[in-house]
């Protein structure tokens, strides 16, 4: 049999399903508390989250955000507000809602203006002091931030890993369904559309910063829920961690890894990129950042549009070799 | 379909493989060695302690199996010890992240402090509390430990609120000719100095001393020349000071700049590094710092420790005595123990009184454990000490005004 039956549809989610029904099973099987791949994977489900929520604005919108870490910070201090002050409990769904929600508002609100005036690089450094500023507040926020010294939560709460681990899951699997629809539809094209040409998109008569806001926001809010898990998870909130440019890099080189502008691209480069960044602190403990940041140096000197767009842009050659993933690499 | 079914199959397997490749724990052997695990910052803003807290729990690793391992009882025999190190970054995130790996990936069988309160020690903890794993931790304010009520872990540093005390007892330690009449506080722009200057604040009045001006510096801040102003017109003749090296550096060029001669000053924090000499020279004489530890203490191994740090960093340490107190504490602990048991090691930890390098260890029924700061004295590029007052050989000097140096 030819393996092009591999490109049908019907089997590539049967794949999804099956890779799925192993992220369900395995912390069932094994002892979640001991096991470290329980915890690689989840703290991988939030970087997919996170580069998933930049790809939508930077990879099919064109808009390139490095505020990430201002909508995780919102996120984990709604989260431990929130707790502290009694309106909310431990892993609480509606705390973390109101989370992503926070995030996106405030997305709204800062998007209006930058997005309507400002691109490229500009937007991009707007973006930026959008974090510093939103850090500053938190450091002179007085008794309802605790200043730099940040907001201690129940640690004594913690239960169990696998409500931490199927959040995540959850958040993950909404976030890709999310932006699988939101691809596959009119607003997809729409947001592709401002991302070639801004321009001939408004001359189609494309909503431009609608939809660019629209983008950003959706992004935003699943950064968000992100924070507010973390900080559910980490039980102590300061500025240094919650508005970290950590939460900025990281999934950006994850969606530029795998590949910006693709459904599966952020996801598979977020998975590449926590295993390389595993290895490296395994093998080599000390000089790890040299390692990841040598294979980082390589990847977009070598595949400046990331892993999809090679294994796309040669079908000939490697779409024999991994077939079944041609359905991933499909940009919108 | 089933054709279609074992492809999907057979893709999926070498997806799992390739991740439990990647995670894959250490298989289980029969013991032969005892797993302590840190996380330090080798980089990022904690660097340079966290060199020193390396190789210092490096020392107390090799002196403990030079002289044969520790005795376990239940094993029946003596082990060596191995220590884990993972490099932290100054990261509280990335500090949580390395404990997990430590329990999870290097299965430890217990856990040694990091640094930096908020930023390392204390993501540390509650990550060991998470997963039920000792942590012997350091460098924590005993409130920020207290309102986390951990079960297995305990912390081993100074309370700010009682080592304030020490620059006015160095003051009254000398004649009252020198000691300083009018006081000014200048606090770095945090947590940690808007906490430290409130308790100066009050013991100052305790002590019978005057607080004539209280300035915030700015963390980063290049210029303090407006405080400085206001120092000359109060005729202030001390500053006690929490600040990083940088912001000390350039608070004291700039009153030699504007000809404020003081008779004190006190650094916390940002005066102790050799940088600090390194930059100012003869202009640090006198200057005042604070340490965790003083090689001069008198306490066992404190001398040899000292030279040896100095030969391999060709500087003088405040810390590494403290940071090797904290792993000899656990090691003695773990030999008295004659177990690796998280919960039974804390409680031999706690009840008993251990001797180190950095003087008595005793525990409270809250597992906190505090030690005296140091109060040392640059004299001629070399740290001279003062407090604790009956460890010291030697007394405070005034500072010479700046033309006379």
């Amino acid at each position: 049999m030819s393996p092009r039956f591999l490109l049908k549809p019907k089997l590539s989610y049967s794949f999804l399903g099956v890779v799925l029904c192993f992220f369900i099973v395995y912390p069932l099987v094994v002892d979640a508390e001991l096991s470290y791949l329980v915890y690689f994977l989840y703290s991988t489900f939030i970087y997919v989250t996170l580069a998933q929520g930049w790809n939508l604005a930077a990879g099919y919108t064109g808009q390139v955000s490095l505020g990430q870490h201002a909508f995780i910070g919102i996120g984990a201090y709604m989260t431990a507000i929130t707790w502290r002050t009694g309106w909310t409990g431990y892993l609480d769904p509606l705390a973390m809602i109101m989370s992503g929600l926070g995030a996106a508002l405030v997305a709204i609100a800062i998007g209006v203006p930058l997005l309507a005036k400002l691109r490229g690089d500009y937007f991009a450094l707007g973006t930026l002091g959008l974090g510093e500023i939103l850090r500053v507040i938190a450091i002179n926020g007085g008794s309802l931030t605790e200043g730099t010294a940040g907001i201690s939560l129940p640690s004594s709460s913690y239960v169990s890993m696998h409500y931490y681990y199927y959040i995540a899951l959850l958040i993950v699997v909404i976030a890709q369904g999310a932006l699988l629809w939101i691809t596959h539809s009119r607003i997809g094209l729409a947001l592709v559309a401002i991302r070639e040409d801004e321009t001939a998109a408004a001359a189609n008569g494309i909503a431009i910063l609608r939809y660019k806001i629209l983008a950003f926001a959706v992004g935003a809010f699943f950064t968000g829920l992100c924070g507010s898990l973390n900080a559910y998870y980490v039980f102590h909130i300061n500025t240094t961690g919650a508005f970290s440019l950590n939460w900025v890099i990281v999934p950006i080189l994850m969606a530029s890894l795998g590949g910006a502008g693709t459904i599966w691209g952020p996801a598979f480069g977020a998975f590449i990129l926590a295993g390389v960044y595993e290895l490296a602190n395994i093998w080599m403990p000390e000089l790890h950042p040299i390692f990841s940041g040598s294979f980082i140096v390589l990847v977009a000197l070598f595949l400046p549009d990331g892993l999809m767009s090679y294994l796309t842009g040669r079908k000939d050659r490697i779409l024999q070799k991994l077939p079944v993933f041609h359905w991933m690499f499909q940009k919108a | 379909m089933g054709k279609k079914w074992m492809k999907c199959g057979f893709w999926s397997v070498c997806f799992c493989f390739i991740f439990a490749c990647v995670l894959a724990s250490p298989p289980a052997m029969a013991r032969d060695e005892i797993l302590i695990g840190t996380h330090n910052p080798l980089s990022g803003i904690g660097a340079l302690p966290g060199a020193e807290q390396k190789w210092a729990y490096a020392q107390a690793v090799a002196d403990t199996n030079n002289a044969g391992g520790i005795f376990l009882k239940e094993e029946g025999k003596k082990l060596p010890v191995k220590l884990i190190t993972i490099d932290d970054e100054s990261d509280p995130g990335k500090a949580a992240a390395a404990v997990e790996r430590l329990i999870k990936r290097n299965k430890v069988d217990l856990l040694l402090s990091g640094q930096v309160g908020a930023m390392g020690t204390l993501p540390g903890m509650i990550t060991a509390e998470k997963f039920k794993k000792y942590y012997h931790g350091g460098i924590i304010w005993p409130q920020t430990f207290l309102e986390h009520n951990f079960k297995y872990c305990t912390m081993y540093f100074f309370d700010p609120a009682t080592s304030g005390d020490m620059p006015f007892e160095v003051f009254n330690s000398v004649s009252e000719d020198q000691r300083p009449k009018r006081l000014a506080l200048f606090m770095e722009d945090s947590f940690d100095g808007k906490t430290m200057g409130d308790i100066w604040a009050s013991l100052a009045k305790k002590f019978g001393y005057e607080v004539v001006l209280r300035e915030s510096m700015g963390m980063g801040a290049k210029d303090f020349s407006s405080q400085v102003m206001k120092a000359k017109a109060a005729n202030v003749d001390a500053i006690l000071s929490m600040a990083n090296t940088p912001e000390s550096v350039t608070l004291l060029r700039q009153l030699k700049e504007n000809k404020v001669n003081i008779k004190w000053y006190q650094g916390f924090k940002g005066t102790w590094p050799n940088e600090f000499w390194t930059a100012l020279g003869s202009d640090a004489e006198g200057v005042l710092l604070d340490g965790f530890w003083s090689e001069d203490n008198g306490y066992p191994k404190s001398k040899e420790l000292g030279e040896k740090f100095y030969k391999d960093f060709k500087y003088y340490s405040v810390n590494a005595g403290y940071y090797y107190a904290t792993a000899d504490v656990l090691f003695q602990a773990i030999a008295k123990a004659g177990t690796l048991d998280s919960l039974k090691v804390r409680q031999t930890v706690m009840e008993n009184e251990w001797v180190s390098a950095n003087g008595p260890v005793k525990y409270n029924e809250k597992a906190i454990a505090l030690f005296p700061m140091s109060d040392l004295q640059w004299r001629n590029g070399k740290h001279v000490l003062l407090y604790p007052l009956d460890r010291a050989k030697e007394k405070a000097e005034v500072m010479k005004p700046w033309d006379q140096r």
